[in-house]
């Protein structure tokens, strides 16, 4: 990745922040006058101090700058624009990350359709919801005081010129090289080591979650030592690339600071300066530089901007399979029909499925077993528009889901698997997921079937209980049969039950099925597991393998 | 702090006492460069007061020493700058390092039960995120919070001896922070965590239906979804403006307090020439102002480092507690040749509204014969293997290994006499070869190729791009659950321990490689006490005396020889 195109990565995310221009156009305004006011303030406040021993004799308006009710008022005035400043600035950053967020989630949801729930785990996705957050200093801490170093550049020289044009063009040069120039570096070094950030970084994660994942086989072997010594090798590799990062914008930082510094040395020194533009001049650089002060570390900060905003714009922005554009209408019939379905995820991957032919007719029972890798969750892509078979094809009701839209198509499947997730919410708010304008009676009548009533009525605010994060903890097995009571109540003919039991203790797994028995009747159910346990009511099985589908004992 | 729940303020506060002891030595280079730049005013106060009260001419000799000592002195604060983030960063890599390793200790101490409620993920991001998140909190603020009261204090002193009424006004300007800060917001900082956790949760739940989008597009929702998270956007938008509003006259009464510090200044010294003062103490005085603000503006801008650490002050304060160190009862090991285990009338409950689980269960599996464990779900046989492996203890009873109770045995004894096969065995990212070792890390490759032709790994390794050396786990090559569990026999061929604990190693197994599986474990089970649970058919081709569990108690059934 060049650096153009690096901090060029910020572009897309600054196009969506057009519908916010009036905040943020508001906040800066307010940062620039705030700006202006505090170098009036420093400038007139140096003036009037010193003006018995400068003896500048007033002249036109520089003459008002040094009355002492006008340093009060720019005093006044800099406290009000500060106050201002703040919040125009976080009332447009907050705004423009909420919309960032939505637009993410748009941009998720929408390539969802295309296979990326299967595809990409949910943590996964997760680290990209931390990217939003490293974007919230762009405006307040990059862009606003950017621009404020930008304009100043002008002010200061033409305000130092008319003393000495030398010292003048000095200053501005050293005014560039903190102001630009090493933020500048900064951010290029930044977005160098950036890679190698999130490499280590990663590599700390799945240290951490082998130790954790692995904590039977680590305590059974009596291997906590060297688990805890392998996270920290991770960690110290982590640590060194931020300390490498760390002490490059500490040197940018270091050698901005010099420049100032130097700067006010140009001043000083410049010989034939007269005494009152000597003041002014000294007060209004102090002041400039220290306007522009933190710019290397701004610079620092974009790097690693622009990286996230590169993750956030791919993540939101990938290919997501269309609908027909003269989509049929909705058969009445619920069959299901896998005739001749060649697929693999990959061109360079495996084929999952060689010419699998498969019929579930309306109201049937079925299982379907075979290893896993065998391409069974396969078979739930493909029937929920999830995938597109590259030969062959789904017919629902007899029409190929090609020519459905996929709304429709997932209006007559219910999807239940071990991945199903229960969100942190109310026990309501999540069964109403599956329909929206579900009563009370009916929600009862789901969990009732789903044999989880019971519990739910013994929960404190029973419907409306908060489950999951800062909530109800529910186990493996209750939260299962919520997810089931939510499949029960979505009406849908047809029920694709993936693995529904994995990760359940055998007593559960196997009330869980029981319940399954009786639950369905009428409804077309799809059992894909691994293995039956013998509790199952199935009135035909098949077995995956070869990617072919081979009908099984009933 | 009023709303932070007790553990973490505990949490908090025992942490930053430690954190405080560390950067010390960043304080100390901020204190030093804070006396630099109170040299570097004088030295322009001194540059100035020649240059607009002199004729104008080259510089002097004075002038170039001045000028040469302000130089010196912006290469020392300078150096001092880099030094100090330096610090600065290693105490916040202490700090990290030192809260993870202890999260793992905790963690490690607790065992697998603490696992059941808390999903791993979660875990991880603790782990991780959160802790690296606390940087700010031992990096930023615990520095800026010791330089807010001495560097500002440092100045004051330096104004006192060339000014006493300057270091007055500016004095009761710095007084006037806390003082303006507490009438501006008497519980604006209350408001502000209150509103910080309001975001935090808005976060959480944007997280949450990330995570779960394929439920949610599968459901038809996601429109719905969208437009409810921009609902609540707005809301807490709202709301946090109303709380912003008074949280920041708390940040304008420090610069009101800077302002009119200038002011007064100002107008105080044009008063003062007229009685034909030097200008060399206003110029000082004047230029300190903005290093005597400094540091309070560090100060302010670091609560955010504060608040951010709230969050996982509080999930970090409950933690588990650290396991105790082996301490009083007498400690043995047990001679590693040959282990049988008894069970004496033990009970054990996991949740008393379910019932015991084991009540009163005793039996005995002498030193180098298989017992196989059968009954139907519930009956407590994974209890018996979670017992011997010492994640949890008896209610009441004994347990003993030739003898010993197990209460009494170290833990890293106790994990060398035993090796134990699971449902679904963990690989770590790695090659084969490293998952194998992790068995036992001082294995020869000799070792390691018989176990995994044992095992029956060889066959399928061979056609791996890389034999054994293939990486497996997360972002390597992907095993079927029949080759993860054979890495795992492999790994229990290589521990060579004399007690085998198998808890239902072929459940998630089709019947074809269950069977293969099972081939290699009866080769793994020569000469080893075996004690195997299992609700399969093929368990009982197993071999060894079969134990029926029923009711938490044992219900012999025929001796298989």
């Amino acid at each position: 990745m060049t650096t153009q195109r690096g901090l060029g990565a910020l572009l897309p995310i600054l196009a969506l922040w057009r519908g916010y221009a009036g905040w943020l156009l508001a906040g800066l305004l307010a940062s620039l006058l705030t700006v202006a006011a505090g170098l009036a303030l420093a400038t007139a406040a140096g003036g009037m101090a010193l003006r018995p021993v400068t003896g500048i004799e007033a002249v036109g308006l520089a003459a008002l700058l040094f009355l002492p009710g006008v340093v009060r008022g720019l005093g006044a005035a800099r406290v009000v624009f500060r106050y201002g400043e703040r919040m125009l600035t976080h009332a447009a950053t907050f705004r423009v990350l909420a919309g960032l967020r939505v637009w993410l989630f748009r941009g998720l949801a929408r390539q969802s359709s295309g296979g990326l729930g299967f595809m990409r785990s949910g943590d996964a996705l997760g680290r990209v919801v931390g990217d939003v957050e490293a974007l919230d200093g762009l405006y307040l801490r990059i862009i606003v005081p950017g621009v404020a170093a930008v304009l100043l550049l002008p002010v200061l020289v033409g305000t130092l010129a008319p003393g000495h044009a030398g010292a003048a063009l000095l200053v501005g040069g050293l005014f560039l090289l903190s102001a630009v120039v090493l933020p500048w570096v900064a951010a290029r070094l930044t977005l160098d080591a950036g890679g190698r950030l999130a490499e280590t970084s990663a590599g700390l994660r799945s240290a951490a979650l082998d130790a954790i994942d692995g904590i039977r086989e680590v305590r059974a072997y009596g291997a906590e030592g060297r688990m805890l010594a392998a996270v920290q090798a991770r960690e110290a590799a982590l640590f060194q690339a931020q300390r490498q990062v760390s002490r490059r914008a500490s040197w940018a930082q270091a050698a901005a600071f010099a420049c100032g510094q130097a700067a006010l040395l140009v001043v000083l020194l410049s010989p034939g300066v007269a005494p009152g533009a000597m003041v002014a001049g000294l007060f209004l650089t102090l002041a400039a530089f220290e306007v522009v002060g933190g710019m290397p570390r701004a610079g620092a900060l974009a790097g690693y901007a622009a990286a996230a905003a590169s993750r956030i714009t791919a993540a939101a922005t990938g290919a997501s399979a269309g609908d027909p554009s003269d989509p049929a209408p909705l058969p009445s019939g619920t069959s299901l029909r896998f005739e001749g379905i060649g697929f693999r995820w990959r061109p360079d991957r495996p084929a999952v499925m060689d010419g699998l032919t498969l019929d579930v007719p309306a109201g049937s029972r079925v299982a379907i077993l075979g290893p896993s890798g065998s391409g069974k969750s396969t078979l739930a892509a493909l029937a929920l528009k999830v995938a597109a078979p590259q030969a062959g094809r789904v017919l629902l009701g007899g029409v190929d889901v090609a020519r459905l839209r996929a709304e429709d198509v997932r209006s007559r499947i219910a999807w239940l698997s071990q991945d199903t997730h229960l969100f942190s919410d109310t026990v309501r708010a999540n069964l109403r997921l599956a329909r929206d304008n579900a009563t009370d009676a009916e929600l009862w009548a789901a969990l009732d079937r789903a044999g989880i009533a019971d519990t739910v009525r013994g929960f404190p605010d029973g419907l409306e209980s908060w489950i999951g994060e800062g909530g109800l903890q529910v186990s493996g097995g209750q939260g299962r049969r919520l997810a089931l009571a939510r499949a029960l109540l979505s009406q849908a003919p047809i029920l694709i039950l993936d693995e529904p039991a994995t990760g359940l203790d055998f007593a559960t797994e196997r009330a869980f099925l029981l319940t399954l028995n009786d639950v369905a009747a009428g409804r077309t159910v799809i059992l894909i597991v691994h293995r039956l346990i013998g509790v199952e009511r199935l009135d035909r099985i098949f077995r995956l393998s070869a990617g072919h589908a081979v009908a099984a004992a009933a | 702090m009023t709303s932070l729940p007790k553990p973490g303020r505990a949490w908090m506060a025992r942490n930053m006492a430690a954190g405080q002891r560390a950067v010390r030595p960043v304080a100390m280079l901020g204190v030093l460069g804070t006396l630099a730049a109170i040299g570097q005013a004088w030295c322009l106060a001194r540059l100035l007061t020649d240059a607009i009260t002199t004729v104008p001419s080259q510089p002097g000799a004075s002038e170039v020493l001045w000028a040469l000592l302000f130089a010196g002195l912006t290469v020392l604060r300078a150096v001092l700058l880099v030094v100090s983030d330096g610090v600065s960063f290693t105490a916040g890599v202490a700090a990290r390092r030192r809260l993870r390793s202890d999260l793992f200790i905790r963690v490690f101490g607790a065992g697998p039960g603490f696992l059941r409620g808390a999903r791993s993920g979660e875990l991880a991001a603790l782990a991780v995120d959160r802790i690296e998140s606390l940087e700010g909190l031992f990096a930023r603020w615990l520095p800026a919070s010791v330089l807010a009261v001495a560097s500002p204090l440092l100045v004051v002193l330096a104004v006192l001896l060339v000014d006493p009424g300057g270091a007055l006004i500016v004095g009761a300007a710095g007084l006037l922070v806390p003082v303006g800060m507490a009438l501006a917001g008497l519980g604006a900082a209350a408001a502000s965590q209150r509103q910080f956790v309001a975001m935090g949760r808005l976060q959480a739940r944007f997280l949450d239906r990330v995570r779960g989008i394929a439920t949610i597009v599968l459901a038809g929702r996601a429109e719905q979804e969208a437009q409810r998270l921009q609902t609540a956007a707005d809301d807490l938008g709202r709301r946090t403006l109303r709380v912003l509003r008074v949280a920041f006259l708390s940040s304008a009464a420090l610069d009101c307090a800077a302002a009119a510090a200038l002011v007064v200044l100002a107008g105080r010294y044009a008063a003062a020439w007229r009685n034909g003062a030097s200008p060399v103490a206003a110029i000082f005085v004047l230029v300190l102002v903005a290093e005597f603000f400094a540091p309070l503006r560090a100060f302010a801008a670091a609560y955010q480092d504060r608040l951010q650490a709230a969050g996982a002050a509080e999930q970090l304060a409950s933690l588990p507690d650290l396991p105790e160190s082996a301490g009083a009862p007498p400690i043995r090991t047990v001679t590693a040749t040959g282990v049988t285990v008894a069970f004496h009338d033990v009970r054990f409950t996991w949740d008393p509204s379910r019932g015991a689980v084991l009540d009163g269960l005793s039996f005995r599996a002498p030193a180098g014969e298989t017992t196989v464990l059968v009954g139907p779900s519930g009956a407590g046989k994974s209890t018996v293997i979670e017992l011997l492996l010492g994640f949890v203890r008896p209610d009441s009873g004994r347990i003993t290994l030739n003898g010993a109770d197990i209460g009494t045995i170290v833990p890293s004894a106790l994990a060398r006499m035993t090796t134990w096969i699971g449902q679904r065995p963990v690989l770590f990212a790695g090659s084969i070869r490293d998952n194998i070792c992790f068995g036992r890390e001082d294995a020869t490759d000799q070792e390691v190729e018989e176990a995994a032709r044992a095992a029956g790994i060889a066959s399928f390794a061979a056609a791996l791009p890389e034999g054994l050396d293939t990486p497996i786990g997360e972002g390597g090559y992907g095993l079927s659950g029949g080759q993860a569990q054979r890495v795992a026999i492999a790994r229990a061929f290589v521990r060579n321990a004399p007690l085998l604990l198998l808890d239902e190693p072929t459940a998630h197994l089709d019947p074809a490689t269950e069977a293969d599986v099972f081939d290699s474990l009866r080769r793994l089970a020569l000469g080893r006490t075996v004690i195997l649970a299992s609700h399969s058919a093929a368990a009982h081709a197993f071999g060894g005396r079969t134990l029926e569990l029923s009711e938490g108690r044992t219900r012999p059934v025929q001796g298989v020889a």
